[in-house]
């Protein structure tokens, strides 16, 4: 995984959400009706249509249908799940930092007002710079550099009094617990639903797909139905696919709590 | 089948006819409101160019180096903002090179390798003499934009910031002189690197052609803060003034070592060339209220220009930041650079250079400067300010028209020059700069 570059396939994330849902809803029933065209014919050459046959396939594919249905109801809870845990570890982020921000504001100055900038600086990069990177697929590096220049002048405090050294110890802590919660941020630009669950979902949508190939019924009626099930397979894949990169796409995580704490840090 | 009417349901050929045509149809219609402007709704990415800085964001040099990553951000994202360079979003690229001069090199490669058209950076001399070879190599600028000791010229280096005969020695006469205060014993102090050690040499011939000598000298490393031994000597020597070339936050141990010492700026002032508001951040008001400052720049100038520019970068990065040296001259070089890509209509070096002969003029927040292409130096106001308790300056002396600059003065370096339009640099004798005056 190279962090500094975004999948080859990230580009779909740039295709308005209307449009990409369209698009997959075009792809699937595209492959549909072209299945029906083209592979269709030869499957009738293996499948000898008698009475009842239809009602053996529709048999098979309900059956197949009720495990793919439940494939892809939990991989998009999982992919939900993703989604929301990036979440929390963005707020638990900017929550250590608003924290970490208030106790630093208790230092005797020229410190506290060294540090305060120091975070200030690390919140307006997190917003301007790393989200836009983020949202590419590509994990920000320069983050680091602002946080250990924090953290170089954090140390430079040396406490006198015995408040001093309880208010150190606190925005000590609490700047490990930012720090973690960072990275935690940092592992999620890039975590997404492994290549093999791709496959099944896939592998399962054509079975599926192939199974209304097998059905013998009018022309215009098999592109009507089959591209109904194939459009709805389109709109569940769209929707995996929107939740599968916690901040790219429409559902994706935005920098508002970041906003929110950098707007707070301004106005102070 | 009686009738000529096709059967019931259509044929399988008819129902492809039928569906081909009603697909072309409707991809006629739906196709320009669906899929506008471009293939997919896809917003076009804007082409980009990468700049490279190279800046100290940790350790000791940190506390000035910051801020030029900062204004430089802050011209990036303006000029970004009016459409790019040459219709180029800008991208910095800026490692860190954590105030350490073997770091610099390495830092400098990462940037060209990838692909930097060119690089704002490097605070002390130290560090952009480790970096101009890789520069001269790539054949890329950079453009430095910290006052140093002149003494040196690249074609591949812009230099921003101001040499001796641009502070130093108009920030000596100042001293000398009635305004302040007629003094003649004077102490130099710095860190122990290049610029102040030449700067210091500089201003020891400039001395020795008016008969005066330092009646002391003394240098500590980087990061070092502990002064209570210069501060001894600097009471045994008799010094009525210091001359400063301390950098970064040794700074903070000169200035409480002098206050420990007891030492009265109006007694024995100090003036530092590497102070500037960004350092003052750092210092207790109580312990440099009074000492004084040379520079080309000072936050507190009251210009609509200036006023506007720091308003600007306050909305930005905060309401507590400040505005100094070299900030400024880093804010000119930026656009300067802006200017040149853009007469040259390129983003080559070769091209840029060109378009420095024609002379470049930019109005900074600071007053016009301009880029001399025989030097590839700017041209500076001299500004000496004195230090208030609110961590800002009072404008005490300053020259009445920009000071061209002269990074080889004759007194120190004689037979030495440059003119980058004429072939480049003119060698004299050779100079021992930690040689006796």
């Amino acid at each position: 995984m190279n962090a500094l570059q975004p999948e080859w396939w990230y580009w779909l994330y740039d295709v308005p959400p209307l449009r990409l849902s369209l698009l997959f809803v075009g792809v699937f029933v595209g492959f549909y009706w072209l299945g029906s065209i083209v592979v269709r014919p030869i499957l009738r050459q293996f499948v000898k249509y008698t009475a009842g046959s239809n009602d053996i396939v529709g048999y098979v594919l309900s059956c197949f249908c009720v495990f793919y249905g439940l494939l892809l109801g939990l991989i998009a809870v999982t992919a939900y799940q993703n989604v929301a845990e990036a979440g929390s570890h963005v707020t638990h982020e900017a929550a250590a930092l608003s924290a970490l921000y208030e106790d630093v504001s208790r230092y005797p100055e020229p410190h506290a007002q060294n540090l305060r900038w120091l975070l200030r600086d690390y919140t307006r990069y997190v917003i301007k710079y790393a989200w836009p990177l983020q949202q590419r697929g590509i994990v920000p590096q320069e983050g680091t550099i602002r946080a250990q220049a924090f953290y170089d002048k954090l140390l430079d405090f040396q406490p006198h009094s015995p408040g001093e050294q309880i208010l150190h110890a606190e925005a000590l802590r609490q700047f490990n617990n930012f720090l973690e919660a960072r990275q935690m941020r940092l592992y999620s630009v890039k975590s997404s639903l492994p290549g093999s669950m791709w496959s099944v979902m896939i592998m399962g949508a054509i079975l599926n797909i192939a199974i209304c190939w097998l059905f013998d019924m009018r022309f215009v009626t098999q592109l009507l139905l089959g591209g109904i099930l194939a459009a709805y397979l389109g709109i569940m894949m769209h929707l995996i696919f929107d939740m599968n990169q916690p901040f790219r796409g429409d559902v994706s995580i935005s920098a508002e709590p970041f906003e929110t704490l950098y707007q707070r840090m301004d106005d102070e | 089948m009686t009738s000529g009417r096709p059967p019931l349901g259509l044929s399988r050929r008819d129902a492809l006819r039928r569906g081909a045509a009603a697909t072309l149809a409707a991809a006629r219609g739906l196709g320009p409101a669906l899929f506008a402007g471009c293939s997919l709704g896809i917003p076009p990415r804007a082409k980009t160019v990468t700049v490279g800085l190279l800046h100290s964001q940790t350790g000791p040099l940190a506390i000035s180096a910051t801020s030029l990553r900062d204004i430089e951000l802050h011209a990036f994202e303006q000029i970004n903002a009016a459409g790019g360079i040459l219709g180029r979003q800008l991208v910095a690229q800026a490692p860190d090179p954590r105030s350490r001069v073997d770091l610099f090199p390495k830092r400098a490669r990462q940037i060209l390798e990838n692909g930097a058209v060119a690089a704002f950076g490097c605070w002390t001399s130290a560090s952009r003499k480790a970096v101009l070879p890789l520069f001269e190599q790539a054949k890329k600028l950079l453009f430095y934009s910290v006052q140093y000791e002149g003494n040196e010229s690249s074609p591949y280096v812009v230099y921003g910031g101001m040499v001796p005969n641009q502070q130093i020695l108009p920030a000596l006469d100042w001293l000398m002189g009635e305004a302040g205060g007629s003094r003649k014993k004077i102490f130099l102090v710095g860190s122990d690197y290049v610029f102040p050690r030449t700067a210091n040499y500089v201003a020891k011939k400039y001395l020795a052609d008016k008969s005066l000598k330092p009646v002391g000298e003394a240098y500590l490393p980087i990061g070092d803060r502990d002064f209570s031994g210069v501060m001894k000597q600097v009471r045994e020597s008799g010094a009525d003034c210091v001359l400063s070339t301390v950098n970064g936050d040794s700074n903070i141990g000169l200035f409480a070592a002098l206050a420990e010492a007891k030492i009265d700026p109006t007694a024995i002032p100090v003036v530092s060339t590497s102070i500037a508001e960004d350092e003052l951040r750092s210092l207790l008001p109580e312990q440099v209220k009074g000492h004084y400052a040379a520079s080309c720049y000072f936050q507190s100038l009251d210009t609509p220009a200036n006023r506007a520019w720091v308003a600007g970068f306050r909305r930005e990065f905060g309401r507590d930041r400040v505005t100094g040296d070299p900030m400024e001259p880093d804010w000119c070089l930026v656009h300067l650079w802006k200017r040149a890509v853009e007469k040259a209509g390129s983003f080559e070096t070769e091209a840029v250079r060109q378009a420095f002969r024609d002379g470049l003029e930019f109005a900074g927040p600071g007053g016009t400067v301009r880029l001399d292409p025989k030097t590839q130096h700017t041209t500076k106001y001299f500004r000496l300010g004195r230090i208030r308790g609110d961590r800002q300056f009072d404008v005490v002396e300053a020259s009445a028209t920009p000071i061209e600059p002269d990074p080889y003065p004759e007194i120190a370096f004689p037979g030495w020059s440059v003119d980058w339009t004429k072939g480049g640099i003119t060698r004299g004798a050779e100079v021992d700069i930690d040689g006796d005056v």
